[in-house]
């Protein structure tokens, strides 16, 4: 099915993030901008050298946000986009703007996205819907179905998945811009609020507010805006995916979950590496469980294994596949929009050895993933 | 499909549970089944999800399937009408489709990946003052035996 033709090469030049948490002074469209000026000033392109942006966002918060945020930074007249792909909005944006660029038709790209997510357990159909009269639209015991599966057919133990928010909370101590820094110990995440057995209250990210913005580049005209090479992070693959009929319809089954298998294979063809090529992965763990599975669909550990290599602190960041090294959905928060670039940005970071204290050494490749509702994943894979 | 009288309560979705005669719990999920490729899906359908073919014809499910997976929700998702916690089963019926609804007549305790259930039909009021609905339910294939007290 898949057909590619990737073009010219395209790097991450520029990345930026609002702090992840509840801004309530701020409306959607400032809290987009803050990123974007982080983004502009990281790699001192200036605004109106932008000649087109896509922005993720899916709560409505009025008409055109995008060109709201944007136009705060003076009127250019460019296209600006705005995307709604559940909780892979901002990472389909990022797409957008990588293939706008790789073939040939813009040599700069501002990809961003933000949001602020209600309290509350989140839905996917509107209000009224009959799934809420049947009780089956409820994204977290989506999360604890598929749970109860793996559970029972890897067995892996309680305490295991709860390692996962463990290991999230170190990581995103390290992290000022993270929703959630406090640390806790496998038996805090298991005595949390039950919220739908057996997921608990610390085993399911946090709804938020935040913002994140990257600027990308063709990579053959970075001396035309004055970029510096030695800070660009090569983009070798972007790979976006829809449902696929999988003989069951609802289907919260312990392997294979979503589109990441696909995704990733299509993303592991487009860059020519591999699963042993990746030296740390930002995924989708919008609930612990959804690491585990994660990891295992992107094939960097055998299915039913990547609970183990948890326990034994291999996705730490000392371990020798350090993953979601900024805290991931459970320590940083999720703001729908925002979440897939928050991944640019980390992996960004990190490639450039600019990660600090969480710095994950000798990082040459780095994967990001994430997953939405109507089964929407992205992958990209970014190189030094 | 024979007219309700006005105060009976209505299918929470006529697309997917067809209720069955003057019998206020008698009711019937309902599929579509592809003549090309032979898949059969939960709820309306024009085209097959599989193959995209338009020859598809109306089919009742099954009321009778197998436990695949269950969650007790503590914190309901906004709309819900029902008691908390409710048991939020996945039963996979015989024909493949993977159906979502509330597992009643059980305790917490009895539950258990793959046991057999049947359906059920609940009346369900949405809201202080809202419309009354039947709403399709799984419960335990095997009734439960006298004390074994309900949740
Ligand atoms: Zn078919």
């Amino acid at each position: 099915m898949a057909q590619f033709k990737p073009g010219r090469e395209v790097v991450v030049v520029g990345v930026g993030l609002h702090p992840f948490g509840r801004f309530r002074s701020k409306d959607l469209a400032t809290l987009a901008r803050e990123a974007v000026v982080e983004a502009l000033k990281d790699c001192g392109i200036g605004w109106r050298e932008i000649p087109v942006a896509y922005f993720g966002h899916v709560y409505y918060h009025g008409m055109s946000v995008g060109e709201t945020a944007l136009a705060s930074l003076g009127l250019t007249g460019i296209p600006i986009i705005n995307v709604e792909n559940a909780c892979s909005s901002g990472s389909t944006a990022f797409w957008q703007a990588y293939w706008g660029i790789t073939t040939g038709m813009y040599d700069v790209a501002l990809a961003f996205g933000a949001e602020k997510v209600p309290g509350g357990p989140v839905t996917v159909t509107a209000a009224g819907s009959p799934d809420r009269y049947i009780g089956g639209d409820h994204m977290m015991a989506g999360y604890a179905l598929r749970m109860r599966r793996y559970m029972e057919e890897t067995g892996a133990p309680a305490s295991a998945l709860a390692q996962v928010t463990v290991k999230a909370r170190q990581n995103a101590a390290l992290n000022p811009y993270a929703h959630r820094k406090d640390t806790f110990t496998v038996e805090d995440v298991l005595n949390s609020r039950p919220i739908a057995d057996p997921l608990t209250l610390y085993q399911c990210c946090p709804t938020s507010e935040g913002s994140a913005a990257a600027v990308l580049c063709a990579r053959e005209e970075l001396g035309r805006y004055g970029l510096d090479d030695s800070r660009a992070i090569r983009v070798v693959a972007a790979s976006l995916t829809s449902g696929n009929y999988n003989g069951r319809g609802s289907d919260h089954s312990a392997f294979s979950p979503y589109r990441t298998e696909p995704a990733a294979i299509q993303a592991y063809e487009m860059s020519g590496l591999g699963p042993e090529d990746v030296d740390l992965v930002q995924v989708h763990d919008a609930a612990t469980i959804g690491e585990l599975q994660q990891v295992e669909a992107l094939q960097l550990f055998p299915k039913g294994e990547a609970w183990r290599a948890t326990v034994e602190g291999r996705t730490a960041l000392s371990g020798d596949l350090p993953v979601n090294t900024d805290g991931g959905l459970l320590a940083m928060g999720h703001p729908f929009g925002a979440s897939g670039i928050r991944m640019v940005h980390e992996t960004v970071t990190q490639l450039r050895g600019e990660a600090g204290p969480r710095q994950v050494s000798n990082a040459r490749v780095g994967l990001a993933q994430c997953s939405g509702a109507g089964d929407v994943t992205t992958v990209q894979i970014f190189a030094r | 499909m024979p007219e309700s009288s006005r105060n009976s309560p209505k299918s929470v979705d006529p697309g997917r549970l067809r209720l069955d005669g003057d019998q206020t719990l008698a009711g019937t999920l309902l599929g579509m089944r592809c003549l090309d490729c032979g898949i059969s899906v939960f709820g309306q359908a024009v085209f097959c999800q599989a193959c995209s073919s338009a020859r598809l014809e109306p089919v009742d499910l099954s009321p009778a399937g197998t436990l695949f997976s269950y969650t007790i929700v503590r914190v309901p998702p906004e709309g819900w009408p029902g008691p908390v916690p409710y048991v939020l089963g996945e039963v996979e019926l015989p024909e493949g489709p993977h159906v979502l609804a509330e597992v009643i007549e059980v305790t917490h305790e009895a539950l258990k990946v793959g046991m057999p259930v049947r359906l059920a039909l609940q009346e369900v009021q949405s809201g202080e003052s809202g419309p009354a609905f039947m709403v399709y339910k799984w419960a335990p294939a095997t009734k439960s035996a006298p004390g074994n007290g309900e949740v």
